[in-house]
């Protein structure tokens, strides 16, 4: 932020009195009492391990529900509760051809409320897909892909296609007849790519067929590597948010006076 | 004379300049030597799927002029005057389960049709059904691999 003062008396006081839980409190989030100038109070932003994601400042113009319809928000927390109801049914599947179509079926009938997390992880992950689009419309009809704000854009469009690979590998791991032929015409369609093509349908299966060796690579990939990768690149991309001055908006001497223009 | 000369070879880069190049050059190929290791760690030398060679019954459990499906193999076994043949049921195009029918075969992904040989009448499939060889196992039965592919059309004699 350009505009941060170089004076620094306004640091709010981290000091360690009080009781038990006032300690906790300040230790955590770095501030007692709320200050109550906006000085005092972008500190507490910039200080706090939980705020620091938000810009201090924003514009009013982003603060327009109907401007970004929340859609990059929304795909975050499918991805945050893709997250938590994936490790949860890791406790339950694992990627082996003779169990996983089981256990898939146990998660339905045999676990209390498995069905339910089955269910979240499915429509989470569907509803995902869409609202990723949708907020890569949002992003090119606001012209919010053009500078400063180009190298968001291109985290963004990895940002889709590592989404796409976690549908894609998840697709498999149901190992029921669709999950089975649905990966067999993907992989099939990846070979046809030229040169890296073949050897990037056998990285996938880890043989000639969908088997057992690709239950565990769509597994390992689903589970662990694609989640970790879109991880770090969500970070970047809000980084980029903060660091390109926020969402796009008009200069600020575009914005019309309080009561004037739209 | 001598310091005159020793002026003249003054080295073109300096030390630093030498010995951070030479650094750099070794992260750079141990990068690279890394990343190669990885991709063939993920390259197993023996191959992990189904065996290849299958035994499919004895020959006499065929009809003459009947192709008869082995669904879990995804084989079709045809008997012939001129002796056995195995014709992949693995559409050449993505790689569904074709089914037989009137005329040979087809796709129902995608409308891939084959003639009885295998060959491609119509749809999008890129080229003919594969053929596999056929022999005899010592026990009598008819043993399929299906690592060999041969030329469409070539029967083997069963005695």
């Amino acid at each position: 932020m350009s505009e941060q003062p170089t004076t620094l008396t306004k640091q709010p006081q981290v000091r360690a009195k009080g009781n038990f839980f006032g300690n906790v409190w300040r230790s955590l989030f770095r501030y007692g009492r709320l200050p109550e100038d906006a000085e005092g109070q972008s500190y507490v932003v910039f200080n706090s391990l939980f705020l620091h994601i938000h810009p201090v400042k924003v514009s009013k113009h982003s603060l327009r529900l109907t401007y970004t319809y929340g859609l990059g928000v929304i795909a975050t927390i499918l991805f945050l509760v893709l997250t938590f109801t994936g490790i949860w049914l890791m406790f339950y599947y694992f990627p082996s051809a003779t169990e996983a179509y089981n256990r898939m079926l146990d998660l339905r009938s045999s676990v209390d409320f498995g069905f339910v997390l089955r269910n979240i992880h499915k429509w989470a992950a569907e509803t995902m897909v869409v609202f990723v689009i949708l907020h890569m419309a949002r992003v090119f009809f606001t012209g919010a892909y053009k500078p400063p704000r180009e190298f968001n854009w291109v985290i963004g469009v990895i940002l889709l296609l590592l989404t796409l690979g976690l549908s894609f590998t998840g697709y498999l791991l149901p190992w029921d007849q669709l999950a089975f032929w649905a990966i067999t015409v993907g992989t099939s369609i990846a070979g046809y790519a030229p040169v890296l093509g073949q050897p990037l349908r056998k990285f996938l299966l880890g043989a000639d067929v969908v088997g057992q060796e690709a239950l565990v690579r769509f597994y390992v990939l689903h589970v662990v590597i694609l989640p970790g990768i879109l991880s770090i690149f969500l970070a970047v991309h809000f980084w980029r948010i903060r660091k390109d001055g926020g969402l796009s908006h008009p200069a600020d001497n575009d914005i019309p006076p309080e009561g004037g223009g739209q | 004379m001598k310091k005159k000369q020793v002026r003249v070879q003054q080295p073109e880069i300096d030390r630093r300049t030498f010995l951070s190049t030479l650094g750099w050059a070794g992260v750079g190929v141990s990068a690279v030597a890394a990343a190669l290791g990885n991709i063939l760690y993920l390259k197993p030398a023996v191959d992990y799927g189904p065996a290849t060679v299958i035994r499919a019954g004895r020959p006499d459990d065929y009809k003459e002029g009947i192709k008869e499906l082995l669904e879990d193999e995804r084989i079709a076994v045809i008997r012939d005057k001129k002796g056995f043949a195995a014709i992949s049921v693995t559409c050449t195009h993505l790689g569904c389960t074709v089914r037989i029918s009137d005329a040979g075969f087809e796709c129902p992904c995608h409308g891939s049709q084959y003639d009885n040989d295998g060959y491609v009448t119509g749809g999008p499939a890129p080229r003919p059904l594969d053929w596999y060889q056929v022999s005899v196992a010592p026990n009598g039965e008819l043993e399929i691999d299906k690592g060999v592919i041969v030329p469409p059309g070539t029967y083997f004699k069963v005695s």
